[in-house]
């Protein structure tokens, strides 16, 4: 998609043509469920999320002056409002408790992958949301530099400090964890 | 490499997901072999970068994911109706929503003008402000020579309108006009300064006050003097116009002759005359009329003010009618006929060969002489009409309404008893003479035989009382009324002059058989005797004897050997009393009862007055009667004694069918409990018995 055609459906998106709205629900809705799913670390509620923010996308699009920036509109709202659900549900245990049973319950190579997954999903969980949803959007969507930062709304060359800054974090938190492996 | 060692976190993750320069990871990787530290970094970055990738590619959303939003997404976000979703879509729009709240600002502005009525005013104000645009523009155009300006404003002003209006139609044409435009547009002002430099008189006024006065007195100066001008022009055409005036009037005077005398005199006055007058005696002498004056058009509203010297105006009217355009139509037509006669004369002249044309033109010009002819006593006829002006008065005079005389009409009503009412009425009928008219005349007989008779009669005046009595004398005058009018001649008022003359008298009789006359006075006694019968028969005869008239008798005897005969009778009063003293003669006069009907206000003769009478006479009968003594005394002992048992039994009868409903319901609700109870005295005691037994 050349970014003039993609101009073009994003301004009749905007307008209230619905063929192009949906055609932009396609090309963005991976993007947004990974920028939830990074902040919500849940599949269940990032997919609401990404629902939710179509839905009320489409009936604020009024609001997008400039059609270029509706990636990174779409992204704040789908933030804002996975955000929003993350405070609603704080109160609520960590799921700790059920890593650890299925540890329990699982042995051997899956037991080992299953312990990893949980070291990889708390050290994630120590990270800032913006750089959770960087990093989610790079390892989900395998996505270069450049759409991430439209996605995420971030200035030229921000993101390789924050996806850098992110992954040396978790790096010292997993050490021991990779140590184990390599 | 410092640099590149502090950026090791970046560099690394950005070389790990390839979004290095060659130039950076060249520089990167040669770092990499220098710093063991580094190293070590970049392999634990590479293994865990493995690691999430592995991880979380589990996590991110399955292939149906977008599919199942959009579906989603399109239950939640249903499709709206074409228009409507077209109006909402478009109000999302911002201009759109500048554009319709602008709509409605203005709507409810009209609005309100129109409610306030100031509806009226926009054309004119719309006008002030754009001559004042103008002179704004113009003011700006001129400001080097301030006299100029100053000039072409009062002009604007002080000419008649007519400039200023096509100047402001110069500006409406093209709305957005740019003041170059609307300089060059507005011709007159060049061509009023043209005028003024050259020293032309056309508006010399107005020019000419400019330059002394200042624009504001100059304005109001100029259009004073300018009103009056037009009244002495709007004259001038009434002059050459034929006008018909034609007044009315109508007066109220005291005496007719001398109104007509002024008004002939008023006419003299005014050069006018009396042209009509016609007048009509009233009733009563009063005379009503008319009169036609003509008089100088010019001295009419003269004439109609002394008019009003002469008696009460009750109306007047005043018109004029325009024959202008009648009148020259008829002089041209005129004229064309005087040429049409000229040239058939001159045919008739020259060119006289034929005879059947020579009589062709005789009778043409016979035809339009006598056109000519009628033309002119048209236009004499209006000439005259124009000449003079009609005046039509009508004049009444005062107290119209009283009346000149009075007439007496008399009614008279009679009823009359007779003996024989055929006779009388045959004799009032030969009363007929010239100066008594029967008018009508009906005798009636029931199916009983009795008869009545009516007649109406028209007496002449002085012979009418005479008639009355003599009718009167003829049968018993029951009633006699006489009701008088008094009509009025000639108008409703009181008369004080007016004479009374009477009237023909109607007379209206009935006469009825006198045995329906209600008895003045009846009267009711018993004669006891022991010769009945006798003593009856002679009764008769002395009622016969005293002119009565026996209407009923009856005779009647009863078991106890009593006898009665009762007779009644109907004498003349002036009998009455020989008959009540006769009457002791056949034996004891007792229970004597009068009863008199005195009529109070009616003068009835009362010695012909009937008076009816009731005569019982009776006798002792046996002394014991035949219901005494032992035998009926016991039959009638026994008879009560049986009867009084007849009603004991009937009386027990009633108690027993009062009694007895009540007596079988009390027994069948007894019976219902004592059974009742039975059963379950029963119940009880089969149960003891069974708990005995367990």
């Amino acid at each position: 998609m050349t970014d003039a055609s993609e101009h073009a459906i994003y301004r009749a998106a905007i307008q209230g043509d619905r063929d192009a709205f949906e055609m932009v629900i396609r090309a963005m809705s991976r993007n947004l469920f990974a920028i939830a799913y990074g902040i919500l670390q849940n599949r269940e509620e990032a997919e609401d999320v990404v629902q939710d923010t179509f839905v009320k996308a489409w009936k604020s699009r009024w609001r997008v002056r400039d059609s270029a920036k509706l990636p990174a509109w779409l992204g704040t709202i789908a933030r804002h409002r996975a955000r929003d659900l993350a405070r609603k549900r704080r109160p609520e245990p960590l799921p700790e408790n059920f890593e650890s049973n299925e540890m329990v319950a699982f042995e051997g190579a899956a037991g080992q992958k299953a312990d990893l997954d949980g070291e990889v999903r708390s050290a994630l969980a120590q990270l800032p949301e913006l750089h959770r949803a960087a990093v989610t959007l790079r390892y989900f969507e395998d996505l270069d530099y450049g759409t991430i930062e439209q996605t995420l709304g971030l200035t030229n060359g921000a993101l390789r400090g924050i996806l850098g800054r992110s992954l040396g974090l978790m790096r010292k938190r997993l050490k021991p964890a990779l140590a184990a492996i390599g | 490499m410092a640099t590149i060692h502090e950026q090791l976190d970046e560099l690394l993750a950005a070389d790990l997901h390839d979004e290095l320069t060659a130039a950076e990871r060249d520089e990167f990787h040669a770092h990499l072999v220098e710093c063991a530290e580094c190293r070590q970094a970049f392999q634990e970055g590479k293994t865990m970068n493995r690691i999430l990738n592995e991880t979380l590619a589990d996590k991110k959303a399955d292939p149906a994911f977008e599919q199942r939003i959009v579906s989603r997404f399109r239950d939640r976000v249903p499709k709206r109706a074409g228009l409507i979703g077209l109006i909402t879509d478009l109000m999302r729009v911002r201009a759109v929503q500048l554009t319709a709240a602008a709509a409605v600002l203005l709507a409810l502005a009209q609005m309100g003008k129109m409610l306030t009525g100031e509806a009226m005013t926009p054309k004119a104000r719309y006008e002030e402000t754009v001559s004042s645009h103008l002179e704004a523009r113009l003011q700006e155009k001129d400001q080097d020579k301030p006299g100029a300006f100053r000039d072409g404003g009062t002009f604007e002003k002080t000419d008649d309108g007519r400039t200023k209006t096509a100047e402001v139609a110069a500006l409406k044409a093209p709305p957005p006009v740019p003041p170059m435009d609307v300089v060059t547009s507005t011709v007159p002002r060049p061509q009023t300064e043209a005028l003024r430099a050259a020293g032309l008189t056309k508006t010399k006024k107005t020019a000419g006050k400019d330059e002394t006065a200042p624009a504001s007195t100059a304005e109001t100066n100029a259009e004073t003097p300018a009103e009056p001008s037009a009244s002495p022009s709007s004259v001038g055409p009434t002059a050459n116009r034929k006008l018909v005036r034609n007044a009315t009037a109508e007066l109220e005077v005291v005496s007719f002759d001398e109104s007509v005398q002024k008004i002939t005199a008023f006419a003299a006055e005014e050069k006018g005359y009396v042209s009509t007058t016609s007048s009509e005696k009233q009733e009563n002498g009063k005379l009503r009329g008319e009169i036609v004056v003509k008089v100088l058009p010019d001295n009419l509203d003269r004439f109609l003010g002394k008019l009003r010297g002469i008696g009460e105006l009750k109306n007047q009217a005043l018109t004029t009618e325009d024959v202008t355009k009648a009148y020259f139509d008829t002089e041209s037509r005129l004229k064309n006929a005087r040429l049409m006669e000229q040239r058939l004369i001159e045919i008739l002249k020259t060119k006289s060969k034929d005879v059947a044309d020579l009589l062709e033109v005789e009778k043409e010009l016979g035809r339009v002489r006598e056109e000519i002819e009628t033309m002119q006593g048209e236009l004499k006829f209006m000439d005259s009409q124009v000449a003079f002006a009609t005046v039509t008065i009508t004049l009444a005079e005062k107290n119209m309404n009283v009346p000149a005389a009075f007439l007496l009409k008399e009614r008279a009503q009679l009823s009359l008893y007779a003996t024989e009412v055929e006779k009388t009425y045959n004799d009032i009928k030969a009363l007929a003479s010239p100066k008594v008219q029967i008018t009508n005349a009906q005798i009636d007989r029931d199916n009983t035989g009795r008869v009545s008779a009516r007649l109406s009669l028209l007496l002449a005046p002085e012979e009418s009382d005479a008639v009355i009595n003599k009718v009167k004398g003829m049968a018993r005058v029951e009633n006699f009324q006489v009701t008088t009018d008094r009509v009025s001649q000639g108008g409703d008022g009181l008369g004080e002059n007016a004479k009374t003359e009477r009237d023909k008298v109607e007379l209206n009789i009935t006469l009825s058989h006198d045995e329906q006359e209600i008895a003045l006075q009846s009267t009711s006694l018993r004669i006891q005797t022991p010769e009945v019968n006798d003593k009856t028969k002679q009764l008769r005869a002395i009622a016969e004897q005293q002119g009565g008239r026996i209407r009923s008798s009856s005779f009647s005897r009863d078991p106890n050997g009593r006898e009665y005969s009762t007779v009644s009778l109907r004498v003349p009063m002036k009998n009455y009393n020989a008959l009540m003293q006769s009457l002791n003669g056949l034996g004891k006069v007792e229970n004597v009862s009068v009863r008199r009907d005195d009529r109070p206000n009616s003068q009835i003769d009362e010695a012909n007055a009937p008076a009816d009478v009731s005569i019982q006479v009776y006798s002792e009968g046996n002394i014991v009667s035949e219901e005494t003594g032992i035998w009926a005394t016991l039959r009638r002992t026994i008879g009560q004694g049986a009867g009084a048992l007849m009603w004991s039994v009937r009386m027990i009868g009633v108690a027993i069918a009062f009694l007895a409903p009540w007596a079988l319901i009390i027994g069948a609700v007894g019976w219902v409990a004592r059974r009742v109870s039975r059963a379950r005295a029963a119940r009880k005691q089969t149960r003891e018995e069974e708990g005995g037994q367990s």
